[in-house]
């Protein structure tokens, strides 16, 4: 199950958060001015809150993370050497 | 070359050759990119599907259409997801039946953001255009995947079966 945290200090009330996510996890504290976790179990994980947090403030855990393809070759033979 | 960079090289030009026509079609056509590229979905939807077993329940032909994608050796994972504060996973809407979709690994979105496109463009609707082809040979009604939200790790999509039609002929 996906989990969510967001680090009050370093949250500046923008809103972002609240305004993007698509389940609703976020609310707005109005008196304190900062973003809070409403319902961590309807994070989906698209990461777009954290993405969009200009203070990097939200951190996901248990997430599934998408595996990239492999951009490029060469690259990527360098890399799967140390796998 | 061993064989699996071979193949990484053919899927990167594929990915490569996708995602330049939907960008190239929706500089030249505009909307009407997004009706190729769900008419090409809905072909290879039909397509895999046309074996597949014929259900009525909404979950059991999200299952069908799982394995069908599966078999194919498709990238296109996706789970029914419902907030905690609902009951059901499928609701009844005025058009028919709903069900909330969370796509995970999908081809389109890496193909997309490996070559810098935006989503919810052209060949996001391939997906919709998949899932109404294999859904009419399975349920035997026509269907709307409305993308909700894109995100850079999940999408959020919302499935309609249209029950309230009059079921297509098998």
């Amino acid at each position: 199950m996906v989990h969510v945290e967001i680090n009050e200090s370093g949250c500046r009330g923008c809103r972002m958060c609240v305004d993007i996510c698509p389940t609703e996890v976020f609310e707005f504290d109005e008196p304190a001015r900062k973003a809070r976790v409403r319902e961590s179990e309807d994070c989906i994980g698209c990461l777009s809150c954290s993405y969009l947090c200009p203070s990097k403030s939200i951190t996901h855990s248990d997430f599934p993370v998408v595996k990239n393809f492999y951009r490029d070759l060469q690259f990527c033979r360098k890399k799967e050497a140390f796998l | 070359m061993s064989e699996t960079d071979s193949l990484r090289s053919d899927l990167l030009e594929a990915m490569n050759f996708l995602g330049a026509m939907a960008a190239g079609l929706e500089e030249a056509l505009g909307d009407p990119s997004k009706s190729i590229s769900y008419l090409a979905g809905e072909k290879l939807g039909l397509q895999f599907s046309s074996g597949a077993n014929r259900v009525d329940d909404l979950q059991d032909a999200l299952q069908e259409v799982s394995s069908i994608l599966y078999k194919n050796h498709c990238l296109w994972a996706f789970e029914p997801f419902k907030k905690k504060s609902e009951k059901e996973m499928v609701h009844l809407s005025q058009e028919g039946e709903e069900i909330m979709l969370v796509f995970r690994d999908c081809m389109i979105r890496q193909s997309l953001f490996c070559y810098g496109h935006p989503q919810k463009g052209s060949l996001c609707n391939m997906m919709f255009g998949f899932f109404s082809g294999a859904l009419k040979n399975i349920t035997g009604y026509s269907s709307r995947l409305e993308i909700v939200h894109a995100g850079e790790n999940a999408c959020y999509k919302r499935l309609t079966l249209f029950r309230k039609q009059n079921p297509l002929p098998a």
